[in-house]
């Protein structure tokens, strides 16, 4: 038992490599914000897409689907391991963008935003589109009936009712993207697990595995509660007989 | 909605099946890495037990293949040696990052994995007698203007996690980005995409790539000096003489040479035969 607690709970291990750790957390987090960024633009855009009525946008719809659908089926590991390994053959592409050394981050920063963005985008457009689909079709109906055109109903009627349910799934999200951007590691992204497992190879302890977890718990601790707090506020503007804030 | 309602019932079947296919394979592993901690009473007795190794695979030529059907140079060498030891050997694929945690941890009784016998291993694990002297290579792309490791530096690197090529990288190329990957083959794939203008990798691992790949060749050999071992756990004094007698067993009756050279298409160097290793 001591042993355990010496291989995994090495306070000493922690604090010698603590800025280490750090530094690749950061790489976490800033993979994180910019991946957010790109996959919120990315998943409206899909769910968007995907809302468009009528015949002449089915086959726009079908593909949208489908896309939805396979990323959201293929292990992001699989997809980081096949944009960073083949992309950098698609020879028609120029080599910068090929083997991306952007804003002084190296190419498997940049195969990693990209793999997660696809993946992610699939992942939020499905929130997005719960939320739209819970406004009630009444809703919808009504503004089409005062004379709105489709865009203008789903602009001012639809999408501002859809955001108020959607920040608490989509938080939830945005919590399995953080834990999710450890699997750059794979394309030898010097990320927290990258740099703690190499840690361990040198020093025979893992605790600086357990250290890089404890990073994140930091993060995603409080952002789990934050979502009971959303859920619960939505539900209390839903529930009848409750207060309900303005603005 | 009779119709999804059967779709639903036969995919949680099928989630279900999956899982048990799953298990029963979690399942084999289990048994035979507890039949590693029950072997440290056995292995006094050598009693034809089956010896369980654990190993990286893949790591070509020295270990490769998919379960149950490994080879390679270390699996056949380890075969040869379970055999005068009376048992046999059955093998366990791992990560060589945690390979000597494992082992000292009774995981498996034995590892060989391609392993550098290091001081600082030597504080984790006991190795035996070396069995293979290696050098490191640099591998480069074919036509590369990189003739040696000093040309690598300032320039982005490859090595395998964990590994003194790694170690390597490190302490002579300063001014290199340098990248751990997982897995050798991760870093060798990377040198032929184009990612990374260097891979800092053992000898016969560059010998192979180059060989079964093409489009990759050796700039430089840079000999360190190093051994492998096979490593158990510290303290398993019986059975780390039993496979340094079986290991000389096999050395003295021209296996090991028909081994090297069926692997490494060269012959053993001389003092393989001659090296003995002090074990501490």
């Amino acid at each position: 038992m001591s042993e355990f607690f010496h291989q995994y709970f090495d306070f000493t291990v922690m604090g010698d490599h603590f800025s280490e750790v750090l530094e690749g957390f950061f790489k976490n987090l800033l993979l994180f914000a910019v991946v957010v960024l790109l996959a919120l633009l990315w998943g409206l855009i899909l769910a968007l897409i995907r809302q468009l009525p009528g015949k002449k946008f089915a086959p726009l719809r079908f593909l949208t689907i489908a896309y939805i659908d396979v990323l959201r089926a293929i292990p992001i590991l699989i997809i980081l391991l096949l944009i960073s390994g083949g992309i950098p053959y698609l020879e028609f592409i120029p080599k910068d963008i090929r083997i991306p050394h952007w804003f002084g981050q190296p190419d498997p920063f940049w195969y990693s935003v990209l793999g997660l963005t696809l993946v992610y985008g699939a992942y939020m457009a499905e929130v997005y589109r719960a939320g739209i689909e819970a406004v009630p079709g009444g809703q919808f109906e009504a503004a089409r009936s005062l004379g709105m055109s489709y865009g203008k109903a789903m602009r001012h009627v639809v999408v501002p009712q859809a955001v108020t349910k959607i920040p608490a799934p989509m938080l939830n999200e945005m919590i399995s993207l953080l834990k999710d951007t450890t699997l750059a590691s794979v394309v030898a992204l010097g990320e927290a697990v990258l740099v703690s497992r190499e840690i361990l190879a040198e020093s025979f302890n893992s605790s600086a595995v357990i250290l890089a977890g404890a990073m994140f718990l930091v993060i995603t601790l409080p952002a789990a509660r934050l979502v009971d707090v959303l859920i619960k506020r939505n539900q209390a503007k839903v529930t009848r007989g409750a207060h309900i804030e303005v603005g | 909605m009779k119709k999804t309602r059967l779709a639903a019932i036969f995919a949680v079947l099928l989630l279900a099946l999956a899982s048990v296919a799953v298990a029963g394979c979690g399942g084999g592993g289990d048994s035979t890495s507890s039949g590693g901690g029950g072997g440290e009473t056995s292995s006094e007795s050598g009693g034809g037990e089956p010896l369980s190794v654990g190993s990286d695979i893949p790591y070509p030529p020295f270990e490769q293949g998919k379960p149950g059907n490994y080879t390679g140079f270390d699996i056949e060498l380890m075969e040869a040696i379970a055999e005068k030891m009376g048992r046999k050997a059955e093998f366990q694929d791992t990560s060589f990052e945690t390979i000597f945690r494992d082992v000292a941890q009774g995981k498996f009784e034995a590892v060989i994995s391609a392993a550098t016998i290091t001081e600082e291993r030597e504080q984790a694990v006991d190795f035996s007698n070396p069995y293979y002297l290696s050098e490191q290579a640099v591998l480069v792309k074919e036509g590369s203007d990189i003739k040696s490791l000093k040309d690598l530096d300032g320039k982005t690197v490859a090595a395998q996690q964990g590994t003194t090529g790694l170690e390597l990288a490190k302490e002579e190329l300063g001014g290199s980005e340098i990248r751990p990957y997982p897995e050798g083959p991760d870093a060798v794939n990377a040198l032929k995409a184009g990612t990374v203008e260097g891979v800092i990798i053992d000898a016969p691992v560059a010998q192979n790539a180059v060989e079964k790949s093409g489009g990759v060749e050796i700039a430089e050999k840079v000999p360190t000096e190093e051994t492998y071992g096979i490593a158990v756990a510290q303290g398993e004094t019986e059975l780390l003489e039993e496979i340094n007698k079986a290991l000389k067993e096999v050395e003295q009756e021209g296996t090991y040479k028909t081994i090297y050279e069926k692997w490494f298409h060269l012959e053993p160097p001389k003092e393989i035969e001659s090296e003995t290793h002090e074990a501490e």
